[in-house]
């Protein structure tokens, strides 16, 4: 059995079907990526998948648990982790700060009202371990907010390490970044697949061909083909879908 | 190797920031706290004992304000209906005092615990939705309190209830005595608030305010961020609802106005004025208020005139508050 | 209760909720375009209520008294637009409620300076001070019938003038999606000054209208906002069409509550407690009313910008 699957998931809002009965799987240590055109409900599936949205049909299952209908933050302490698309950090905050939030997650109960955070050298440990990961241990005391777009995005990355997950959600981590960004961005991907499934969704094609173990392409919230790689690079229907092979010849 | 940023010549990372708290004028509190319990004493000194009665409603309202600043300030949670725990507390003790309970400690004990459980059952309701509705259905809650009392007739309806006398303290100390009144309330008021305070910087005080900051990230961080929320309201409420029960007890007098809309919305702007989110915004704002209409009320009647004034120039030319101008205070709560 | 009783009863409802839709219609195009809680609407109305009441009592002209009200009101809210309303666009929703109430606090005390702090005399005019007889049996107070023509007509103004003129164009566009319509060229502050004196002087009329039936004095103004703005939840924040719809919901529930609930309660309850219990429901009735709607629809009936 599959570490991650996605069974038949429906969503509709009104009359538009966003999510077409999709099932995708992912392995231990694999990269999945998804990939289709604007609109094809890319998001609208992983908000269902990470517990955002509810589905009106279907499962999620991770490592034989079945999430579906489980709010988000079960899902996250059941191993799934997500960064979102548009960068999500606490910019007021230093990257330290960031961390250590994260990191409080997953270290013992929230309602502790008496003792003083500061005190907890622990949280700090691992927030520095995290940033040491995705490789901001030199920011530590910067305004999360000013840094580079790619440092926020690896922040909202190591935020996502933080539940030690055996999923990780990467909504379009190359977004807005240029090519040095985004090929530190890609070597972090590489780095973190010994640890755990990721499952990208990406427009980035020379990124997701370097990366992706299988690729699922989603149409119109339909999974139009998923293969290797090759398998997708050379399909008719998919090559059709991107208006021209330009695109997938390069990667 | 991971390079994102460049590496250090020795390779290994820093904590740049120390572990230490934020540096803070630690005496303050306990001055100030010395200052005030020795007020009765200089006022009847003076021959102004009428500043005692005030200066203790100021300490109550100060506490109902700092327990609706952790709610908006720190929580994000914007209630339009935090007189209505007041007004809870208060009704809890003319509720165990018509029924004969005359120890003031249990009494006041069961206006917190009351107050508790009406915030938890109106918040378990209004969490659920956001930002104006979330406003509106705070508000509903609380009128709907405010006319539940108006309609109870053995509690004096819209006339409101006196109380014969305040219950009893024990401990040899006489309810009676405005001063002793007084320390009791200077006592409860400074526990609570420092309670409140070291809330604040605990975990869970830091974890509301992630919550407040972007609370769809600390749900994808793992947070339950409904349960956390509840129970903030809760702990607000039980604030408030202590304020009501001790207002009560000062005042001897209780009445459904105590929880009107407009005294919600009067909190709200002591918490703006005071400073939101800022550590000592409800108490300056209660004093701020509370202070300017008993200063103006000694030249008119008509002395909610030049406060509505007040309130405008400073919504208009200083948004921020007031503690903002005062003790300098370094980065965030934790 | 009789048939005549009830559809007289239902006629107050009607009354009152029309009334409530004058008010609720301009907070719902303020809050809906402008994105401004203004708390001091209610105040408008009081303000109208006073003004209407002074002039009819020193010119015996009713028809004038109305008309200074909405003239009154006008005038006041593009002052108060101008100097401060104009500087709360945008703004944080908290800081508008500390403007707003700091404005309410002045006009309250305003009046009770210019008038003292008992009740105000509104009295009926006298050309409606009679009883219509509606249908056999029903004799129906004149000046109620009147409040009830107003409305209609009003509320038919309003769906004339937001659906079919060029202005009420720019409204729609503007409670839609407002940084569209900025985009698109529309001139939104002409817009907003347009919106906040239509909002005024609507308030204004129901608060000349009202002052004969009700009590004309300080906090009239608080006493009101909490059912328009519940109103204007219920309806979807800048609908009209919700404002009207979901007043007369308002105001039937109201009337059940005062009306027809005591009847059945004293029949089971001690008459003290009937007596109280009613209101009571009418109230209570229209928090649930509000949140029953919200339950299935989040942003309110006939909002603008669902989804």
């Amino acid at each position: 059995m599959s570490l991650f699957q996605v069974e038949g998931l429906v969503k509709r809002f009104g009359g538009l079907l966003a999510t077409d009965h999709v099932s995708l799987t992912v392995e231990a240590g694999q990269v999945h990526a998804l990939i289709g055109p604007n609109g094809a409900g890319k998001t609208t599936l992983v908000n269902q998948i990470s517990g955002l949205l509810a589905p009106d049909a279907g499962r999620v299952l991770l490592d034989g648990h079945d999430l579906t209908g489980l709010p988000v933050h079960r899902r996250v302490a059941a191993g799934l982790s997500r960064c979102f698309q548009v960068t999500r950090i606490f910019p007021k905050q230093s990257v330290l700060d960031n961390l250590r939030l994260a990191a409080q997650a997953h270290d013992g109960s929230s309602l502790r009202c008496w003792a003083p955070r500061w005190r907890e050298t622990g949280l700090t440990d691992t927030a520095v371990a995290l940033a040491e990961r995705v490789g901001l241990q030199q920011q530590l005391d910067r305004t999360a907010g000013t840094l580079p777009h790619g440092a926020q995005r690896a922040l909202d990355v190591a935020l996502a390490l933080a539940a030690r997950p055996k999923l990780l959600l990467l909504d379009e981590p190359m977004a807005g970044m240029g090519p040095d960004e985004s090929e530190r961005m890609v070597r972090l991907i590489e780095q973190l697949r010994a640890d755990m499934a990721i499952l990208l969704i990406e427009h980035d094609m020379d990124a997701v061909f370097r990366l992706a173990d299988r690729i699922s392409v989603l149409v119109y919230g339909k999974v139009l083909m998923a293969g290797t790689p090759d398998q997708v690079r050379n399909d008719p229907q998919v090559q059709a879908v991107y208006l021209g092979t330009e695109s997938l010849e390069a990667a | 190797m991971n390079t994102l940023t460049s590496p250090a010549p020795g390779g290994a990372a820093l904590a740049a920031v120390p572990a230490a708290p934020p540096a803070r004028a630690w005496w303050l509190p306990l001055v100030l706290l010395l200052v005030l319990a020795a007020l009765p004493t200089l006022a009847q000194a003076a021959g102004l004992e009428f500043y005692i009665g005030l200066v203790r409603r100021i300490l109550l309202f100060a506490l109902a304000a700092a327990s609706l600043n952790f709610l908006i300030g720190d929580g994000g949670m914007i209630a339009l209906g935090h007189a209505g725990f007041i007004g809870t507390g208060a009704y809890t003790v003319v509720a165990l005092t018509d029924f004969g309970v005359q120890s003031a400690w249990p009494i006041w004990a069961a206006a917190m615990a009351v107050s508790a459980l009406a915030a938890v059952a109106i918040g378990a309701i209004s969490l659920r939705t956001r930002g104006v509705y979330f406003i509106m259905i705070t508000l509903a809650f609380a009128q709907m309190l405010y006319y539940v009392c108006m309609t109870q007739r053995q509690w004096g309806g819209e006339d409101g209830y006196t109380l014969p006398m305040r219950p009893q303290l024990g401990f040899g100390l006489d309810a009676q005595n405005e001063a002793v009144m007084y320390q009791v309330v200077l006592a409860l008021v400074a526990v609570a608030w420092g309670l409140l305070d070291r809330l604040r910087g605990s975990r869970f005080g830091v974890a509301v305010m992630g919550i407040r900051d972007n609370d769809v990230r600390m749900q994808a961080l793992g947070y339950p961020v409904y349960r956390l929320r509840l129970v903030a309201f809760a702990i607000a409420g039980a604030l408030a609802g202590l304020s009501g029960a001790l207002l009560a007890t000062c005042n001897s007098f209780v009445s459904p106005s105590m929880m009107h809309w407009t005294e919600s919305a009067m909190l709200i702007v002591m918490v703006i004025l005071g400073g939101l989110g800022q550590r000592w915004g409800g108490p300056v704002g209660a004093l701020v208020w509370l202070g300017l209409a008993e200063t103006l009320r000694q030249f008119t009647e008509h002395w909610q005139m030049p406060l509505g004034v007040l309130l405008v120039a400073v919504a208009l030319y200083a948004p921020a508050g007031l503690a903002t101008f005062r003790l300098p205070r370094r980065g965030g709560a934790a | 209760m009789s048939a005549t009783l009830i559809f007289e009863q239902l006629l107050n409802g009607a009354g009152y909720g029309l009334m409530l839709f004058l008010i609720a219609a301009g907070l719902t195009l303020v809050f809906g375009i402008m994105d401004v809680m203004n708390l001091a609407h209610g105040s408008l109305f009081m303000l109208g209520a006073y003004v209407a009441a002074l002039v009819h009592v020193h010119t015996g002209s009713f028809a004038l008294a109305v008309a200074s009200a909405i003239g009154t009101m006008a005038v006041l809210a593009l002052l108060l637009e101008t100097t401060v309303v104009r500087r709360l666009y945008g703004r944080d929703h908290l800081v508008q409620v500390l403007a707003t109430f700091g404005l309410i606090l002045i006009a309250d005390d305003a009046v009770k300076m210019l008038c003292g702090p008992a009740p105000l005399l509104a009295p009926t005019p006298a050309a409606f001070a009679t009883s219509v007889e509606l249908l056999p049996g029903l004799p129906y107070p004149a000046y109620r019938l009147l409040i009830l023509a107003t409305g209609i007509a009003v509320a038919l103004g309003l769906y004339a003038l937001v659906n079919h003129s060029r202005m009420g164009m720019l409204v729609r566009a503007g409670a839609s999606d407002r940084w569209m319509a900025v985009l698109m060229g529309v001139r939104v502050h002409r817009v907003f000054s347009g919106v906040f004196v239509l909002g005024a002087a609507l308030a204004g009329l129901a608060g000349a209208l009202m002052g004969p039936v009700m009590a004309v004095q300080a906090g009239m103004g608080e006493a009101i906002l909490i059912p328009a703005q519940v109103i204007v939840v219920i309806g979807g924040i800048g609908s009209v069409r919700g404002a009207f719809v979901a007043s007369l919901l308002v105001g039937l529930v109201d009337i059940i509550g005062r009306a027809f609930l005591p009847p059945v309660l004293r029949t089971m309850l001690p008459p003290a407690v009937a007596a109280d219990l009613g209101p009571l429901f009418s109230e209570v009735a229209m928090y649930a009313l509000m949140a029953a709607v919200l339950t299935f629809r989040p942003t309110g009936l006939f909002s603008p910008k669902a989804a």
